[in-house]
């Protein structure tokens, strides 16, 4: 490829890429390469909405009509939290690729009437569709009715209200299967090797919806393993640092500890402190383990302190929502939003490594747009 | 010691051995004071020694450790500030006892407000305030102001006004010509002038400015030691005998820290 | 200094056969005069650029939605003027906020008492609170701010204590009309609202126990010597506005159907209650304010949270966007009070 045609060229730099990755990408030959412009070249057509949206008979998005620039509204608990920047990239790209836009709102404190204030105000203001973190089972009942009645399409992520209770009339749920994820992690624990002594889950806000459920997976895969192990749920804290203290102390007054879980990414990462700054693993501990990919943990987990860290994919959280309201929207809901687990990978000293390389929209760590290259067969 | 009541004339407010210690602090030790009907007495002595706890106990504020109180020849108990003001017993304080963010009527009943329960009447009381001061020929451009826009005199005035108005028959004014100019102080000496005119009301004054008070003054009272050592009709006395008498220990002490006679017997003044 | 003469420009209404030359002008005066006009003037230009800036702000579900957001912190609101005013603060009402709902369902869930006395009682503890705060403040000479900050940890430690954490349901025993007065109903904030505001208002400006507030705040120590029982006067006022927290707690649990043990880190509604008194007029310092002024401080903050939410103002830029709104609504008050002031003197 001596050549690049300059249109092919133009589309590429609205990608924003580094120079060594636009010259690999433009001198590059396969399938990476193709794919890759073909993206960029859907960007570059869709990037200009308004002309587009002017344009009668053009094309929208890929082979879609055009389409308006629906605006969907993502509700969420911790709007601040880092933990949903992949999120937020997710949705920002998917919207990129459909000419829609999204607003990011709700409450910064998980304060339920703030999430409730939200979604009303997003009804109003006639939104295209709402994606919807449930972190109670009753409060969002009427809201989502509200929005459904009013022909705005409502799923839910991250959070789905209680185990076997959504708690509204969501048309489907994009998140990580709650319990089932905590009933994993406590499975996988009793596989590497945990028999039998005191086992502790911590939890950063018990009661929360979007945690508890883990917990009460993770207790109830311990209880049926039928070994002898007792497990005890303890209470952290919302704030990270104040978490780090109640599980010093913990460990230091439980120095026989077999097992150390946690369902959050704050505790997963301070139980990750923890378990170095005792040398635990020298003394009896067998399993640790816990959630989220928080840089802490992965480096716990590359070092030794933490056996595993569940990662759910955050970044598809926020790019599936968009996905399925669109679609909705664009087949009158002939196409309708379905359930999906975003995933429940584990992540171990094993595969940690391009975690740990790489930093990406994908995981937050950058803004930047990016393909990350991997290589090597992939592990079951 | 003769105790008529009632009458032109009588007596007003007498307090016998009255005393008051504050912890270790002995601020009044031996307080025997009469204060005459429709009569005017100044109430001198330095910084400190005691006039103002004299006063609070005088309206009923504090309780004396000791002596005994008259009021109208009658012996009392005055068990708190608002006994005192249904004896007719009423203290204009030095800060005043004024709200500055309310009007100059709230301010005139505050405490005493007039309400058809439970809304205040609030036209029937600037009604009341303004005809009041203007019977006091107190110059107030409006009652409805609030007081912090006035100055120093008018607020004086007022506070003044309202005690009288609530039928206070012993005003006892602490140190009224503080921070005052000489125009202020004229207002204020022309209102207790007009005071005595009236026959009905006794006042006694703290105040330092001696050349002020001699003016409208019946009698001159100096508390040191936490007694009233001094007690003589205005006419009988001058600003410069006043003003040597407050200083004399000052000056005693001095001359005797300067002279290196262990003789001496100049010794600081209690309360000081 | 005296502008005595110029009757015309008092409140007082003119009386008959006057000409009505300049009676806009008056008028206008009159209505600048008031402390409360900076405020309004605030509310009313935000009112009009959101709706300018999207046709869905003055639609009746979103003033339902604006309703709703201004009622929980201007009741409260009602109640803080008058312990700012008295000189002192509570810190601890968003914690009895979060607390009265909680206590209405244990009452009605694990005690059997019928829903209404359970409500009854419910606010009857969020009174204790305030007295228990009157009593350390006044009789302990405790300052007020250590005092409520204090209880306010106490009582948040209560709530998460007994709850475990775990939010609530609405008591089954609620009926649809209980749930409807309480809060579930459109319009059930906004009546709550406007008649506490007015209640306080008129206690405020128009009864001895305003009168005494403001002394007690303006000159305490004049006021005692007046004879006004400041004790009483700051701990009533301290009762008062917790029960107006619970109030408000319960009526905002019936709104969204849950009772919600996150407080947000336990002094949210507390802070947004406080700057709308002080948006509305009322100084920190004590001594004065206004009850209207406060309602109209938590319309304007109500209106900013909604009207950037409609226009699709995301999260991160929110804030930024709310404290420079907030500040230049603030000098926007201030300005328009020295303007106020100038004009009377």
């Amino acid at each position: 490829m001596s050549r690049v045609d300059p249109v092919v060229e133009q589309a590429v730099d609205t990608l924003g890429l580094n120079r060594v990755t636009r010259r690999r990408l433009l001198g590059g030959v396969g399938l990476t390469s193709a794919s890759l412009a073909a993206s960029a070249l859907l960007a570059a057509c869709t990037n200009n909405d308004d002309n587009k949206s002017s344009d009668a008979a053009a094309t929208g998005s890929g082979d879609f009509p055009a389409t308006p620039k629906w605006k969907f509204v993502f509700v969420n608990h911790v709007t601040t939290n880092p933990f949903f920047t992949p999120t937020q990239y997710g949705a920002q790209d998917a919207c990129a690729l459909l000419n829609c836009e999204f607003q990011w709102t709700g409450s910064k404190d998980s304060i339920v009437a703030e999430m409730v204030n939200a979604t009303n105000t997003a009804i109003s203001a006639k939104a295209d569709g709402i994606a919807l973190a449930v972190v109670d089972k009753d409060a969002f009942n009427e809201p989502v009715n509200k929005a459904l009645a009013a022909g705005i399409p409502v799923v839910s992520y991250n959070a789905d209200g209680a185990k076997d209770d959504p708690g509204t009339n969501r048309l489907g749920y994009i998140g990580q299967g709650l319990y089932d994820s905590g009933f994993q992690l406590g499975q996988r624990a009793i596989a590497s090797g945990l028999d039998s002594g005191e086992v502790v889950g911590f939890i950063a806000t018990p009661g929360a919806l979007n945690i508890q459920p883990r917990i009460d997976g993770a207790s109830d895969a311990i209880k049926q393993s039928g070994k002898s192990l007792k497990f005890t749920p303890v209470g952290t804290n919302a704030d990270v640092t104040k978490g780090l203290s109640i599980i010093d102390a913990y460990a230091q007054g439980h120095p026989n500890l077999a097992g150390m879980l946690a369902v959050d990414a704050g505790s997963t990462q301070s139980v990750g402190q923890v378990v170095q700054k005792y040398s635990m693993r020298d003394k009896g501990l067998k399993v640790a383990g816990g959630f989220d990919l928080v840089p802490e943990t992965l480096n716990a987990i590359k070092g030794g302190s933490l056996d595993y860290t569940i990662d759910q994919q955050p970044y598809l959280q926020g790019f599936l929502p968009v996905l399925y309201l669109y679609m909705y929207k664009l087949s009158g809901g002939l196409v309708f939003p379905s359930e999906t687990n975003t995933g429940l990978l584990f992540v171990t000293k094993d595969n940690v490594d391009p975690y740990l390389q790489t930093k990406t929209r994908f995981e937050g760590s950058s803004t930047e747009q990016q393909v990350v290259q991997r290589s090597g067969a992939i592990a079951g | 010691m003769s105790s008529t009541s009632g009458g032109p004339g009588g007596e007003a407010l007498r307090v016998e051995h009255v005393a008051k210690r504050f912890g270790g602090v002995t601020a009044l030790a031996d307080v025997n004071l009469r204060l005459d009907r429709g009569e005017v007495l100044g109430l001198i002595g330095d910084n400190g020694a005691g006039k103002s706890t004299l006063i609070k106990i005088l309206c009923g504020f504090h309780q004396p450790d000791a002596g005994r109180i008259f009021v109208g020849g009658e012996e009392v108990v005055l068990k708190s500030v608002d006994h005192a003001r249904t004896l007719g017993v009423d203290t204009v304080y030095q800060d005043l006892a004024l709200v500055n963010e309310l009007s100059v009527y709230h301010n005139m009943f505050l405490n005493r407000e007039l309400v058809r329960w439970p809304l205040l009447s609030n036209r029937r009381m600037r009604r009341l305030a303004r005809q009041h001061l203007e019977d006091m020929g107190v110059n107030i451009p409006s009652v409805e102001d609030e007081v912090a826009k006035l100055s120093g005199g008018q607020r004086q005035a007022i506070a003044v006004a309202r005690s009288v108005y609530s039928d206070a028959r012993i005003l006892l004014l602490d140190e009224p010509l503080a921070a005052m100019g000489a125009k202020e102080g004229a207002l204020i000496l022309d209102l207790v002038r007009d005071l005595k005119a009236r026959g009905d009301v006794s006042v006694i004054i703290i105040a330092h400015n001696y050349g002020q008070i001699l003016e409208v003054c019946d009698r001159i009272n100096l508390l040191q030691h936490g007694t009233i050592t001094f007690d003589k009709p205005t006419s009988q006395t001058s600003v410069q005998e006043l003003t040597d008498l407050v200083v004399a220990e000052y000056r005693a002490a001095r001359t005797a820290k300067l002279r290196p006679d262990p003789s001496s017997n100049a010794r600081p003044a209690p309360g000081r | 200094m005296s502008d005595t003469v110029d009757v015309a420009a008092r409140v007082e209404p003119a009386p008959a056969g006057r000409p009505s030359r300049g009676l806009p002008r008056r008028v206008g005066e009159a209505f600048l005069r008031r402390r409360e006009a900076s405020v309004l003037v605030v509310a009313v230009a935000l009112g009009i650029y959101f709706a300018s800036a999207s046709p869905a702000f003055l639609t009746q579900p979103n003033l339902v939605n604006i309703a709703q957001a201004t009622a929980p912190a201007a009741i409260i609101a009602a109640g803080m003027v008058l312990v700012l005013v008295s000189g002192e603060i509570d810190l601890s009402v968003a914690a009895v906020f979060a607390l009265a709902p909680f206590n209405m369902h244990y009452l009605t869930d694990y005690y059997g008492v019928p829903i209404l006395l359970a409500i009854v009682m419910a606010l009857a503890i969020s009174a204790l609170i305030g007295f228990i705060n009157g009593f350390i403040t006044v009789f302990f000479r405790v300052p007020s701010f250590v005092t409520t900050l204090g209880t306010a940890y106490i009582v948040i430690g209560i709530v998460l204590t007994t709850s475990h954490a775990y939010p609530a349901p609405i008591p089954e025993a609620a009926t649809e009309t209980i749930r409807k007065v309480f809060g579930a109903s459109d319009y059930a904030h906004l009546i709550w609202c406007l008649l506490i505001v007015a209640f306080f208002h008129v206690l405020l400006t128009r009864t001895r126990w305003g009168l005494h507030t403001i002394a007690v705040g303006g000159n305490p120590l004049g006021a005692t010597e007046a004879g006004i029982r400041a004790g009483r006067i700051k701990i009533g006022n301290f009762m008062m506005v917790a029960t107006l927290g619970g109030f408000a707690g319960i009526l905002d649990a019936f709104r969204i159907s849950t009772i919600d043990p996150n407080l947000g880190g336990g002094f949210g509604i507390m802070f947004t209650a406080v700057s709308a008194a002080v948006i509305g007029g009322t100084s920190l310092a004590g001594g004065s304010g206004t009850v209207i002024g406060a309602f109209l401080g938590a319309l304007v903050l109500a209106e900013l949270q909604d009207g950037m939410n409609l226009i699709g103002i995301s999260a991160n830029p929110y804030f930024l966007i709310l404290g420079v709104a907030i500040v230049v609504s603030m000098i926007a008050n201030v300005y328009l009070s020295r303007l106020r002031r100038a004009g009377r003197t």
